[in-house]
Formats: C-alpha cells, structure tokens, sequence
C-alpha cells in the first residue's frame, strides 16, 4: 500500500468502535483521513473489518467537532483558551476539594479511551486528587462479567481467543446479536457456521445468526438463569459431565447438581417458554461436543442477576471441562474498543490494574511509594453511587471522559437531576452532546484515530493505537489533558507520552510485566504477558487463578428479573444496537451510516401488532413505569410475542427514558433488557428525506 | 514436503499450492481472481507457471504440491499465455487501469503493451446511489472476487455475477443497487476489487477530481 500514490500515508491502527479490536490501515492525503482498509494479518479481523471500521470516519472532520475548550460564564458556552479552561477546572477542583475533601470529587473514564489515557486518569484522581471515586462505562455493560469470571475462574477475560470460534464444533450464543454488534466477529461465526461449526442461539429476538445456526431458543427477556441452569439439568441428568474434570479443577460441583435438579426441562419451559424439547437438545448438543464455546452479551450481563447468568455460564464449562484447552472458549462480547482495558487498567473504584483491591495492604504500597502519595484502603463510589451521591448533595464535582451518561444511562430524569446538581461538571468529548449541555467546561479531545496508545479487545489482546492525523484545532489527547490538569493541581505526570506510561503499568502490574510496544508490534499480546514477552491465548490450562488453583462452581437458583409485564404494562422491551450505528450514535450519525439507517424504530410482533392495531411505519407511544417516548414501528418475526425491541442511538428517541433504576445485584450494571412497557398508536410517521451524506 | 521454485528448495505443508511454494519463496507469480482470504477460484488463467512433467503450464493456485515437485515461474510459455490474458483482459477496458489497482501492477510487471486487438470496449456505467460503495460496471473484468468476497469473507451473500461472455459483469441483489440488496456496506468487495470496478465512494470522488 507504501507505493499507492492516492495516499501521503498510511498508519496501522486498531478500531476504535466495538471490542472484536480489528487492525485498520488509515490512509490520510493532504491530513485527512481519505480511507481505511483492514489490515490483512489483523489477529481479531484476518484481513476484514465493517461498515463502522471501514467507512465511518468522516466523523473526524464534522464542522461542529470540538476545536476549542467551552466554557460556561452566565448560563451560555463561551469558546476559551485552554488557559482559561484550566485554570477554570484547577480553580473549582481545589477549592471543591478544600470545601469539601476530595471525596466530593469523582471521575468516569471512557471505555473509548486508551488503557494509558485510563490508567494516567485514574492515577490522577487517586493520587493527585485523593479519592478513588473513579469508574468507567463499563459499569453498565460488562461489570457482571468481570465480576462473575473473577469469582468463578480467577480473571476477568476471555477464556480463550477468537480463534476458538473455528476451533469449536459447537458455539452456544447467550444474549448477543453478534452479526449487528460484532459485525467482524459475527462474520467469523457466521462463515465458520457454513463450514459445519454447530451454532446454538438463545435470544428473545431471533437474531441472523440463528438463521445459520441448528437450534434456536427464544426466551422471554431475564429468564436466562432458568435456561442455563435448565442446561446444565440435563446435561448432569444423562451423564455428559466431565467427571475427573470436576474433581481435579474444581470445587462445588455438588451444590449445583443439588440446585439444578429442581430445573426440569418442562420447569424450564413454564420459565422461558423455551420448548422443553430444545433444551434438551441444545444441552446435548453442548454437552457432547468434543469442543464447545459459549459466547454472551449485554442480553445476558444487563439483567438484575446478570453476573450470576455468567456464573452459570462458567458453570457449564466447568461441569463439561470445556475450558482451557484450543475450541473451548468463554468468550464475553466486549460493546467498546476497550471495555476490557479501561476495567483493567483500574479505571475502577475497588481496584488497581488487574483488578487489585484498593484495600490490598501490600498493593496499596506498591502505589503509595510508586506515586509518592498516601491512600485511603476503602473503595471508591460506583457510577450509580456517584450519581446518588450528587442528587443528595455529597459529590460536587465530576468529570466525565468520552461517556454521553445523559443519553446512555437507564433512568435519564436522574442522571439529569444528578447532572444539574453539581456545582462544577467538565466534559470531555470530541463532540458536544446530552451531557455536555450541564457542562462547566467543554474540554476537546481527540478521537482514536488522531491518538496513540493501546486498546485491549474482547480477547485480552493489547494492541498499538497510532494516531493516523492530527486532532482538529485545539483539541488535545486525553493524555496531554490530564497531564496539563495535574500540572494545575500541583503534580507533575511523569510521561513524555503513551509508551512511558505503558513502562510504568508493565512496571506495577505482574499480569502486564513483559508488555511493550516493540513487543506488541502488529499482532498485539494478550495478557498475562510474562516478563519475557509469552502471552496467553488460552488461560487456565494448568490451573484457575484463584487460591488453591480451582474453579468455583455457583450454585445460584433463577429469580424473577426486577420488572415484569403486567396488565397496564404488557409488553417487555429490550435495547440493543443495530449494525450501522454505534451505541449514543455521536460518531456514526455524523457518516454516511446515517443515509443507511436514518432514524429508529420498534421492532413488534405481527401478533401483537395485529392486538394493538399496528402497521409498519405508524408512530406509536411506549410508555414504562419510568417514562414515555415515541417512535414508529415495524412489525418483523425476529422478536417474540409478547416483547419490543429497539436501539438507543438516536438522542431524539430518547429510549433510556424508559429504562428504571433496576440493576444487577452484584455491580450496579443496568437492567436495560427487561423493561415492561405498553405500545399504543398515535399516529402514522411522516419520513423526514434521507440526511445527505457528510463529506 | 519439500518443493523447488525455480531451482530453490522450500519447505511447504502438505495441501499447499504451488502458488503459496512459489511465493514462500519469494518468487512473484501474477494473479487476478486470487485473494488470500478465499478459497482459490483458477479462472483468471494468469497465475501460471511450469511444472515438471506436466503437458502444459497449470494455474499455480490450484495446483497442489507434490513431494519434489519442480515449479518454474519464469517459464517463457506460461509468461506468454499469462500475458496474452492479461492483454485480452485490457483490450476490452475503456481505458488503462488507474495505477494503484492490481490489474495495474501485474500488466506492468508482465510487459503488457498496448492491446493489439481494437475491438467492443464496455461503455461507462456507474452507479453512486450507495452512501459508500461505487460500482464502475465497466472496469469488471469478471474475476469473481467481490461475489466470493461477499460470500466467503462476510456471508451477506448481496453479490451476483451476471451476463455471459463480453457481457459478464457483477450486480448487487437483483440488479437493484447495494442497498436494495442483502448488502452489509462492510466493503469487502472494494477492498478485494483489483480493478476498482468497485471502489470506495471517497475514493472515486479524489479520482474524480483528477487527483491520481
């Protein structure tokens, strides 16, 4: 490509938008991005990459990109220099913080972000502010999972790697619409679907890939733990348990097997309305592979007991000793470029990188005299608690990194509450969006492809981010950002830039000891990295990573999810993404993705449309406990009776609206999936023109 | 197994082609209807090369090693025949491929001239309705690779070749466009298109513009 002359030149970078992490060749002319091409030895993409990846860049250089620091002076936005910006953030920081301690402070770091922009901000809140009142995005997606595969196995990753998904014989799918979210990784499960792989897919919509697939359970939304734990009934019941598996590797077999008794096939399906035939195949059709993977989404994570569905889902490995070894991955679909990587680089609360706690005596040293500060031992506030906490008056100051919480957020009117709050709030953003509008100061970053650093994708890999052009403006990284605000308050951060951060995390961080970017190269490194540079593709091969080196099974019984259809509110809806657009939608609703899908829709089933007098393209009103909106409606076969589906990438929607405070019991992550609501027509939709295409 | 390109020893694995032997070992083969990401097609009849023993040169990405099998590549009648290809391919081109595409680099590299045959070329038809993706009717030579593209890399299965002989071409859905048809927009068929008969809409606007 050196030699194509259209391009001045190309950069090998990783894909900022979902957490498959494909490896993109951005070709700049004149210091645009012109076009970008999969690079072909991409360990995550071989050579592939979507419509986000591909085309959706013209974002970069919409007119209304952040070029300038905003600030706010009598109830308007005024453009500053990066001077004014940060004596205005240094000013309010300090004086908040001389107030009313440092507690009254709190930060949420963007999974969008590098792992060395999260690690330097959450450096900067524990050390140089003194709090650990630090979260990422995170929190409302894969914190079940983090938590669950922590407790079960001992790491919070991927068991294994996306080349599992064509070393398997058998894939179950929980929870996920991969071909829509994970378009790279769909296409691999799709094409490995058509060379003989067995898909098994359990969702309440029926999504594409269960098209390619030999069975499909469609359940009703939150009954997940009745179909795992139903799974993993029959598979003990007719003996497809790996016996000296279980008793070398584990501890707490019999408890489940006690549990499980009680989850009959026919039980199961009064549960899910998941037939009690299908269940029993999908079981047998696991539970006698030689190798098995079981991948999951939000629709299993999002859930009151969604932690504990994925420790049921470690459970069916473990009972089966599906895990370890080349085909048998559990393997959590990361929704951002670094979900996996802003958690482990302790943009957390509780912990430090890899998931240390905060009131680990010997950790907690290890920071201390690496950064030269003291720190409390107890944890950090949560996102939730942190907004709580504001709402009540107790945490005056945040700042907000690439996380549009006013849009993405269940119960919009409390984070607006919490938002309008604080007597200080600084965004940082590459575009003014929902939350930005209760901002104190608008600071300009740059997007990924203006940046360096790494991203760690859905498989533990950390891979080289390198910046392809230049941020527009005065926008900065989000590392010289937090560098120049820790100059302000008094502490210099000693990094010339990403790859002198990276010495320190390799330095302070065992599970990271041999990562360098030399040694990352092109093909990235997936973590532990030995000191010597070995990565781990597959883990616990040998051992889990909990005291005693054994997993621990859960024993944990199916409970009703925190909302449920009723007369007034019949329906249950369920969120998620479509293909075209990426999550709040700041980035692909300024690209041409928007000329492919220009405005959303609910999703219905004929025989509920038919019940409710609903065509295709009506406008209806869906009200919840919690809220109403409007939107028009489609009526498609891919979801259930009895349930509605939509995205929520559209701020004209609003569809967070809807969504109550309910949320997992073990990490505060968001019930989005399980919202009962009613549907009821109000109109016939007037289609606005296709929006032209942005150059 | 052990192989010889050109009188060089390589070490291949059972079920490679001579194609992988030859550029194993770093010898450059021409090819058209070949992309690494897909199962081998044969049909752009330019990979060739000589085999020893054999009647008559063979298309190297279909051609399974054999334990000391010889593989030229220099042969002078597969170079001939390669280049005829490669000739009559262009004679039925409007005008020469942009230099960035393939079909650029292996009509250079062959020493393909001007066609000597002046017959029908494709008239111009372009079709822009697609926020993306732009097809250039005209610049297909037929090779396959974006419908296999579309169906062994993606599975959107959007892609169709159409027409016989002079008239093949490649279509999306039923003739109606991308984005009528089961198209992804992921562009693998762009990216894999070694003659921009499909192109990437930013890109043919630059050219366009006569910024090549």
């Amino acid at each position: 490509m050196s030699a194509d002359r259209r391009f001045d030149a190309t950069t090998t970078t990783t894909c900022g938008y979902c957490g498959v992490g494909c490896r993109l060749e951005a070709h700049a002319r004149g210091g645009r991005i012109v076009s970008i091409s999969p690079a072909e030895d991409g360990p995550a993409n071989k050579g592939h990459t979507c419509l986000k990846g591909r085309f959706a860049h013209q974002y970069t250089r919409a007119r209304d990109r952040l070029t300038a620091p905003l600030i706010r002076e009598s109830g308007a936005f005024r453009i500053g220099s990066w001077d004014e910006a940060l004596n205005r953030v240094a000013g309010e920081f300090l004086r908040i913080k001389a107030e009313h301690g440092a507690d009254a402070l709190a930060g949420l770091a963007s999974s969008r972000a590098t792992n060395e922009d999260c690690y330097v901000m959450q450096r900067l809140f524990r050390a140089v502010i003194g709090t650990h009142n630090i979260d990422n995005c995170s929190r409302v997606c894969h914190s079940p999972t983090s938590f669950a595969l922590r407790k079960s196995l001992g790491l919070s990753g991927c068991t294994g790697s996306f080349d599992d998904i064509e070393a398997a014989q058998v894939l179950l799918i929980v929870g996920a619409n991969p071909t829509a979210a994970h378009p790279v990784a769909g296409a691999r499960m799709k094409q490995a679907a058509l060379k003989g792989l067995k898909l098994v897919t359990a969702d309440p919509r029926r999504i594409e890939l269960a098209d390619y697939g030999v069975l499909h359970c469609g359940m009703r939304p939150g009954t997940n733990a009745a179909f795992l734990n139903g799974l993993a009934h029959v598979i003990i019941r007719d003996g497809l348990t790996e016996e000296d598996f279980i008793a070398e590797r584990t501890d707490g077999f019999e408890a489940v097997a006690d549990l499980v008794a009680d989850y009959t096939p026919v039980e199961v399906e009064r549960i899910t309305g998941i037939p009690a035939a299908d269940l029993e195949d999908a079981a047998h059709i696991y539970g006698e592979a030689d190798r098995a993977s079981i991948a999951w989404g939000l629709g299993v994570t999002e859930q009151r007991y969604g932690s504990e569905c994925v420790q049921m889902i470690c459970n069916l490995a473990l009972m089966t000793g599906k895990i370890g070894r080349p085909g048998c991955a559990l393997m959590p679909l990361r929704g951002q470029n670094n979900v996996q990587g802003s958690s482990d680089m302790g943009a957390l609360p509780d912990t430090f990188t890899a998931y240390r706690s905060v009131g680990d005596e010997a950790t907690a040293r290890l920071f201390e005299d690496r950064w030269g500060v003291k720190m409390g031992r107890e944890r950090g506030m949560k996102m939730p608690e942190m907004l709580d906490a504001a709402v009540e008056g107790r945490i005056k100051a945040m700042w907000i990194c690439g996380y549009d919480i006013a849009q993405s957020d269940p119960d919009v009117e409390h984070v607006v509450a919490a938002l309008s709050n604080l007597e200080f709030l600084i965004v940082q953003e590459i575009f003014e969006n929902e939350t930005s509008s209760f901002a104190h100061v608008v600071l300009p970053a740059a997007s990924f492809l203006e940046k360096s650093g790494t991203f760690t994708n859905a498989e533990r890999r950390m891979q080289v981010v390198e910046a392809a052009a230049a941020p527009p403006g005065a926008a900065k990284t989000d590392l010289e950002i937090y560098k120049l605000v820790a100059e302000r308050l008094g502490s210099e951060l000693p990094y010339d830039g990403p790859e002198d951060v990276m010495a320190e995390i390799a330095e302070v961080t065992p599970h990271f000891a041999g990562v360098t970017y030399e040694r990352m190269g092109r093909r990235g490194l997936q973590w532990p990295v030995a000191p010597d540079g070995t990565d781990s593709p597959i883990l616990y091969t040998e051992h889990f990573e909990l005291a005693g080196g054994k997993a621990h099974f859960a024993a944990l019984p199916y409970k009703p999810p925190g909302d449920e259809a009723t007369d007034e509110l019949p329906l249950i809806l369920v969120t998620g993404r479509r293909l075209e657009h990426y999550n709040v939608g700041t980035m692909t609703r300024r690209t041409g993705n928007l000329a492919l899908f220009a405005s959303d829709w609910l999703e219905i089933h004929p025989e509920d449309a038919e019940e409710l007098g609903i065509a295709s393209g009506d406008v209806v009103e869906v009200r919840s406990k919690n809220g109403r909106i409007e939107i028009e409606a489609q009526v498609t076969e891919r979801i259930e009776p009895g349930h509605v589906f939509t995205a929520f990438h559209f701020p004209e929607v609003r569809t967070n609206l809807l969504v109550g405070p309910s949320a997992d019991v073990n990490t505060s992550c968001p019930e989005y999936k399980v919202v009962a609501v009613s549907v009821e027509k109000t109109g016939v939709a007037e289609r606005p023109p296709l929006a032209a295409t942005v150059a | 197994m052990e192989v010889f390109v050109d009188g060089v020893r390589v070490e291949v694995e059972p079920g490679a082609t001579a194609l992988e032997a030859a550029r194993l070992a770093g010898k450059w083969v021409p090819t058209l209807c070949f992309d690494d990401r897909m199962a081998p097609f044969g049909a752009c009849r330019v990979c060739l090369v000589a085999i020893e023993g054999a009647a008559a040169p063979v298309a190297s990405c279909t051609t399974i090693c054999q334990e000391g099998m010889q593989i030229e590549t220099t042969d002078e009648r597969a170079q001939r025949i390669a280049r005829n290809v490669a000739e009559l391919v262009l004679s039925e081109l409007p005008e020469p491929p942009a230099g960035h595409t393939e079909l650029a680099e292996v009509v250079e590299r062959l020493g393909v001239g001007e066609p000597r045959w002046h017959g029908t070329v494709h008239e111009a038809k372009h079709d822009a309705r697609h926020p993306y993706l732009v097809f250039q009717h005209e610049l297909c030579i037929s090779c396959g690779r974006c419908v296999r593209a579309c169906d062994e890399i993606q599975g959107a299965f959007a892609l169709t070749a159409t027409g016989r002989g002079f008239h093949s071409n490649v279509t999306a859905g039923l003739d109606s466009g991308f984005q009528e048809s089961t198209c992804v927009s992921c562009g693998a068929c762009a990216d894999t298109c070694p003659t921009d008969a499909i192109t990437e809409r930013f890109l043919f606007e630059l050219a366009e513009q006569g910024s090549e």
